[in-house]
């Protein structure tokens, strides 16, 4: 008896533990998103309303303005990005799990080490050699850039996938008569969908949140979304209502991608390190 | 199903010899491919290593000599040697960045992974809606940085914000986050860690997941202690996903630029200048692309110590258990 009665407590506790973090960490986005259908005046009441009228002004007034085409440039360049890397990824996700390479694992561990390669490293030069050959703000630029994160994120998280396809699956397909790169087409590559997926979503992510190199390298015509929102809050003053909105909106698209990958969040944070 | 050796070696459950000699085939996939191997290989191998190395080895060596130059903007080029690095030194500049860079790494580091670790431990257990709130807590290590600074540049607002309006309601004074040189620093901690504290607890869970459900019950029996059970049962499966948090954490921290960057402008004065973010302005603010480069360059150096450093003392000695969970 009473040592269930301990257990009760501990029970309790734990979820009482739980739900102060979940607040802590999830408070501050549900403030953002109620904030966005605020009227300018609600948004500065002291102190801060939960009951309102909400409006959709504000985001009406960020769907006419310049955002719409800064959010269409980071999809276009996430996505196109996100194609390519899947492409090469796989290619060479494949051949590490499965044949053989001089100094395969120091090439592994460099393409690995790329994860680690700052941003702020790449930004100067890019700067230089984009801007002498006039690519400078195109998206172009953008693309050549983020594949060089997503390649090495989609070789590790792939090769993580192609590790568990049994050889003998493949061994029995090639006593059928497929050749080797029929293998990889028709037999290995469709049993990593779900890890094609993965890796999509969390290179489509990684694309969208990237910021600094979209600043340093685009002007007016590539901006991204993140570099839009960055220029909303400027000596004009803040326009709170129109961020929270902008922001809200570009969320969207993330909190949709994280649900669906909820189960594989493990795989993707950890560079395909753990499942 | 991976197990892992080492969070940066290959760590395949596919334990193969070291492919240092090409003539034997990795896989029985590979020995049938024959002679049309050589240029499956070439497919697999060639267009992804040509494309990185042509997009990081260059870039790199490029701004190593740019570093070389006096590289101001809307003047001539001039090399000057290491003067930029010599200048470097002698920068107040650099040495309150560099101190602030690696004051925000230690503190958001420590404070990440203690409670990331502690939250682990509660978010790990089945009871409903614990599972559910998972989520809520994971979403925020998914959005972009600059949003999320962005976010809490609201949120802090001393006359404005909902956080004053809390402690406040607690009958406490506002606080002056972002305009106080020590509580803007304080404000990017906060952030650092409000964002990234979920990346550890999602770790965590995911070790603890690889405890075989014996040893737990074991220790139940026994009644070991709090601090016995953490060490002998838990540790040996946190060790592997402990170290890539720490790994991840201490480099993103060491490379961090946009929250600084939207929450704070670096400032007030220099108060929360990282490197990274000193870097951006010595090249768009101040011009001076040659030094921009060679801070640049101080943080990949800086990252390749305490990357190299980290692997060699804390790399688990032992094989890994299988680090598989059921997340």
């Amino acid at each position: 008896m009473a040592i269930r009665w301990v257990d009760g407590l501990k029970r309790g506790g734990v979820l009482v533990l739980a739900f102060v973090a979940t607040a802590f960490f999830f408070l501050p986005l549900l403030w953002i998103v109620i904030s966005s259908f605020k009227t300018q005046l609600d948004l500065f009441a002291i102190p801060p309303k939960w009951v309102f009228q909400p409006t959709l002004a504000n985001y009406i007034n960020v769907l006419r303005s310049d955002f719409r085409a800064q959010f269409a440039n980071s999809m276009a360049v996430a996505l196109a990005s996100t194609l390519f890397s899947l492409l090469l990824g796989s290619l060479t996700a494949y051949g590490f799990s499965r044949y053989s390479l001089r100094g395969s694992s120091f090439i592994q561990f460099w393409i690995l080490s790329l994860r680690f390669l700052p941003a702020v490293a790449v930004m100067v030069p890019f700067f230089l050699v984009f801007n002498a050959l006039r690519l400078r703000d195109t998206l172009l630029v953008l693309f050549l850039v983020y594949n060089i994160f997503n390649i090495s994120f989609a070789v590790w998280v792939l090769k993580a996938f192609f590790d568990e396809i049994p050889l003998e699956l493949e061994e029995a397909a090639m006593l059928d008569g497929y050749s080797p790169l029929q293998v990889f087409l028709r037999v290995s590559l469709p049993l990593v969908r779900p890890g094609l997926v993965t890796t999509a979503i969390f290179c489509l992510i990684q694309s969208l949140n990237e910021f600094l190199l979209a600043l340093a390298l685009t002007v007016r015509a590539a901006e991204t979304a993140p570099v839009g929102l960055a220029k909303l809050q400027t000596f004009l003053g803040t326009d709170w209502g129109r961020i929270s909105a902008a922001g809200t909106l570009f969320m969207l698209p993330v909190v949709l991608f994280t649900i669906l990958v909820r189960n594989e969040l493990v795989r993707g944070m950890s560079f395909g390190r753990m499942k | 199903m991976k197990a892992a050796r080492s969070p940066l070696s290959d760590g395949a459950a596919v334990a193969r010899p070291a492919a240092a000699v090409p003539a034997i085939p990795a896989t029985s996939v590979e020995a049938a491919a024959g002679p049309s191997g050589v240029w499956l290989r070439r497919l697999f191998f060639v267009p992804t290593l040509i494309y990185l190395l042509v997009m990081t080895i260059f870039p790199l060596l490029y701004s190593l000599g740019v570093s070389l130059f006096d590289y101001t903007m809307g003047r001539e080029a001039r090399f000057i040697g290491l003067r930029n690095y010599a200048d470097l030194l002698a920068d107040p500049l650099v040495w309150q960045a560099l101190r602030v860079t690696l004051q925000l790494t230690g503190m958001a580091v420590a404070i990440e992974l203690t409670l990331g670790v502690a939250l682990g431990f509660v978010f790990f257990q089945q009871i409903p809606p614990i599972p559910f709130l998972r989520l809520l807590v994971f979403m925020p290590m998914m959005l972009a940085p600059l949003v999320i600074g962005l976010f809490w540049r609201f949120l802090l607002d001393q006359t404005f914000g909902l956080v004053n309006f809390l402690l406040s309601a607690l009958g406490l004074a506002p606080v002056p986050w972002l305009i106080h040189p020590q509580f803007a620093l304080l404000s990017v901690l906060i952030v650092d860690v409000w964002q990234w504290t979920p990346f550890v607890t999602l770790l965590t869970v995911a070790g603890l997941g690889t405890v075989p459900p014996e040893l737990k019950e074991a220790a139940a029996l026994d009644r070991a202690s709090g601090w016995m059970r953490f060490r002998h049962i838990y540790w040996p499966y946190l060790r592997f996903p402990l170290l890539l948090a720490l790994l991840f954490r201490t480099i993103d921290v060491m490379k961090m630029f946009d929250v600084p960057y939207i929450l704070t402008g670096g400032g007030p004065g220099n108060f929360t200048t990282t490197l990274s973010l000193l870097a951006y302005r010595y090249h768009f603010q101040f011009f001076q692309i040659g030094k921009a480069a060679a801070i640049a360059w101080v943080v990949v150096i800086l990252i390749n110590i305490v990357t190299n450093l980290m692997v060699r003392w804390l790399m688990p000695r032992a094989p890994q258990e299988q680090v598989d969970t059921g997340l």
